[in-house]
């Protein structure tokens, strides 16, 4: 299944698939809790949840409640753990920038000046 | 961490005046360049402020401006542009840097932010892709998944 970079920020490029994976962060939810939760119709919302299949930011789940069988869809973790790495990235640039000045600050700076 | 920035401090053992001073002044000394180019793919320089503007100087003395001084307050309160690689002109972030007194010295704030104003206007929220909207859109997430990891019996 694709899951690269491109295809995840492709996929959620699209405020609607935002809104479906924010209410999946919850909890798994069937296609038409969805629908409703975003003021969407099944076909719109159905249309979005594929988007979302073949990029591999969701799969379909069947579970067995009382009689009836249930799909509900759910989150894939793999894709959220590369855009995880973006903000990684900021956060390790700052923290390693900061730690070389508090080093030159404490050490490297002592008696070059004083 | 809210969706639009980063935060990292450290605690530094100087008084805020020196910490400002060393912060800005001798940036050159301990800003270290790293990767394949933060703000020129394929090059890297030092970082220096010079006249209400800091610049990253390559190899051959050529500047580029990641941004203009927006609140210079020593020994206080920084605030500077900052652009780089993959940034479509006109498009910025901001960073500021606080100096807080500490009992052990000054911790120093740097929070970085503005990605949401920067997502706005990038043709990227239109379908294309670009290294700018990437690094938001990392940061809006990262948010949701350091809340994903702790609860809701969902853990990545």
């Amino acid at each position: 299944m694709a899951t690269s970079l491109d295809n995840t920020l492709a996929a959620l490029a699209e405020p609607a698939r935002r809104g479906v994976v924010d209410l999946l962060r919850v909890r798994p939810r069937p296609a038409g809790e969805l629908a409703s939760a975003l003021h969407m119709s099944a076909p719109a919302m159905s249309r979005h949840l594929r988007v979302l299949r073949l990029n591999g930011l969701v799969e379909e789940e069947h579970t067995q409640r009382a009689d009836a069988r249930l799909r509900v869809y759910r989150l894939r973790q793999q894709p959220f753990l590369q855009l995880r790495n973006w903000a990684a990235e900021v956060e390790t640039l700052w923290s390693g920038q900061l730690a070389n000045f508090k080093q030159y600050a404490e050490g490297g700076r002592k008696g070059k000046r004083q | 961490m809210n969706t639009d920035c980063v935060t990292v401090s450290t605690v530094v053992a100087v008084d805020p005046s020196s910490a400002f001073t060393i912060f800005t002044s001798e940036i050159a000394l301990w800003w270290k360049p790293k990767g394949p180019g933060l703000f020129r793919r394929g090059r890297n320089g030092t970082l220096k402020f010079d006249s209400g503007r800091l610049l990253e100087i390559d190899g051959q003395g050529e500047p580029f401006e990641i941004g203009r001084v927006l609140a210079w307050e020593p020994p206080r309160r920084l605030v500077v542009e900052w652009r780089q690689e993959g940034f479509a002109p006109g498009e910025r972030t901001e960073v500021e840097v606080r100096f807080e007194a500490e009992p052990a010295g000054t911790r120093v704030t740097v929070q970085h932010r503005g990605w949401d104003a920067l997502a706005t206007n990038h043709p990227a929220r239109h379908g294309t892709t670009g290294n700018a909207f990437t690094t938001m859109i990392g940061l809006r997430w990262a948010d949701a998944l350091t809340a994903l990891r702790g609860g809701a019996g969902f853990s990545l």
